[in-house]
């Protein structure tokens, strides 16, 4: 059933990103944005894109989340 | 109106997400958290982008053994892959910024950075 | 808190006209739509024969729109010149003292697995640098995971192993691969047939074509590596 799946990846986006906005820890949040990521990647991988899927999954998971966590780790990792 | 927009569902979910960016990015006062914001409005129009060019029970366009027409449009997913590349050096570019804004002035939060001036 | 609500009225309010526009585009997945009847026919028939790779989408971003990755590859290569500019550079005056952390003791689990998983890694990078025209994936994919390698390599190595990955001459050479792969295959394009990035169309010359690309890869893929690693380098050093 490839809506339902279709529907489930959607509503996880919508769900990852409402969360990204209302952690108010630093780190917390950036775990939630590489599963954004992820969930990015699966989604056009199911659409048929697997070019742009492999790039968004190496970037994505493997280099912004390391550069967030660097600046999070050199600054402070709370929100005020 | 309902009914078009139950089909177009990917188009929706990428307006909504650059919504949600949006709004991250006006009303959260910390760096980080703005430029997490800034980064879900580039994904959501990444997403969108490609999702114009699919085409219904498409194959990925590979031109190798047992592949069959329709495929899916790759002009798209030409554009969205130096769009992505972009979106990484902004990324590094703007986290290293907010390192040393940390530096020189010990706050990275934008209401307490307005009235250090 | 009413300036919260205020700012969500805009943005449902500037929201509605995008999805009264998302609702009449043409419906999804059809294949009717202008840009799939009249541009992409072309790309999908003749891309594999003219352009001497069978994926259309490297096909496309490294033949037909070459210009735009060389520039592209120019962007990766300045933002991390940028970068290293707005670290390593310390005006005179007054800073914060920078915070000395403890380094936390890697534990023995994430150390084994690393380093057991590290070859076959390396060795898939190279297999989607090397194959990007056949199989999905290209130069850039398969230096981001490269980059990603050696940083994780370096989260759980010694300073003095970790730095040896990559040595400083390496970097200073390599960092401008990807530029340089373009310039060189432009200039040898420029020499042999009078066009700058001119590849060969012809039926016999199209090994050429891919040889071309494959260099190119290549130097993608090592320069986007090397650029990643100095900007993680530069963002950690104290």
């Amino acid at each position: 059933m490839s809506t339902l799946f279709d529907i489930t990846l959607i509503v996880l986006l919508i769900a990852c990103s409402i969360a990204v906005v209302r952690l108010k820890d630093l780190l917390a949040a950036t775990v939630v944005f590489s599963t954004y990521s992820l969930t990015m990647c699966l989604l056009w991988l199911h659409r048929g894109a697997p070019d742009v899927a492999m790039t968004e999954a190496a970037v994505g998971a493997g280099v912004t989340t390391v550069l967030f966590l660097i600046a999070i780790g050199r600054t402070t990792g709370h929100e005020k | 109106m309902l009914e078009a927009l139950w089909q177009n569902l990917d188009y929706a979910a990428s307006v909504v997400l650059f919504c949600i960016g949006l709004y991250t990015v006006i009303t959260k006062s910390n760096l980080i958290k703005k430029f997490m914001g800034l980064n879900i409005m580039e994904t959501s129009v990444f997403a969108f982008i490609v999702a114009l060019g699919v085409v219904d029970g498409g194959d990925a366009p590979i031109m190798g053994a047992g592949a069959e027409p329709p495929f899916i449009n790759p002009l798209p997913q030409a554009l969205i892959l130096t769009g992505i590349v972009v979106a990484v050096s902004t990324t590094a570019l703007a986290l290293s910024l907010i390192i040393r804004i940390w530096k020189q002035t010990g706050t990275i939060e934008a209401d307490e950075l307005r009235e250090l001036e | 808190m009413i300036r919260r609500a205020l700012i969500v009225v805009l943005l449902i309010a500037a929201a509605a006209p995008l999805m009264l526009a998302m609702s009449q585009l043409p419906p999804h997945g059809s294949s009717e739509t202008p840009p799939y009847t009249h541009i992409s026919p072309y790309y999908l028939e003749h891309g594999a024969e003219e352009a001497g790779a069978e994926n259309i989408v490297t096909d496309v971003i490294l033949n037909y729109r070459g210009f735009d990755t060389q520039h592209e590859v120019t962007v990766i290569f300045t933002s991390m010149a940028a970068v290293l500019a707005v670290l390593l550079l310390d005006p005179p005056g007054r800073q914060r003292a920078v915070q000395v952390q403890q380094p936390v003791p890697v534990s023995t689990v994430v150390r084994f697995i690393v380093r057991v998983l590290a070859p076959f890694i390396a060795l898939f990078a190279i297999y989607v640098i090397l194959n990007g025209h056949v199989t999905p994936g290209g130069g850039f994919q398969g230096g981001t995971i490269i980059g990603a390698l050696v940083i994780a390599l370096s989260l759980v190595m010694s300073k003095e192993d970790a730095d040896a990955l990559l040595p400083r001459k390496a970097e200073h050479l390599l960092q401008a691969a990807a530029p340089i792969a373009f310039f060189v295959v432009g200039l040898a394009g420029l020499f042999a047939w009078g066009e700058y990035l001119y590849f060969p169309r012809d039926e016999e010359l199209r090994w050429l074509s891919t040889l071309m690309l494959i260099i190119i890869e290549i130097g993608i893929g090592v320069g986007g590596a090397c650029v990643l690693i100095r900007i993680f380098r530069a963002m950690r050093a104290d």
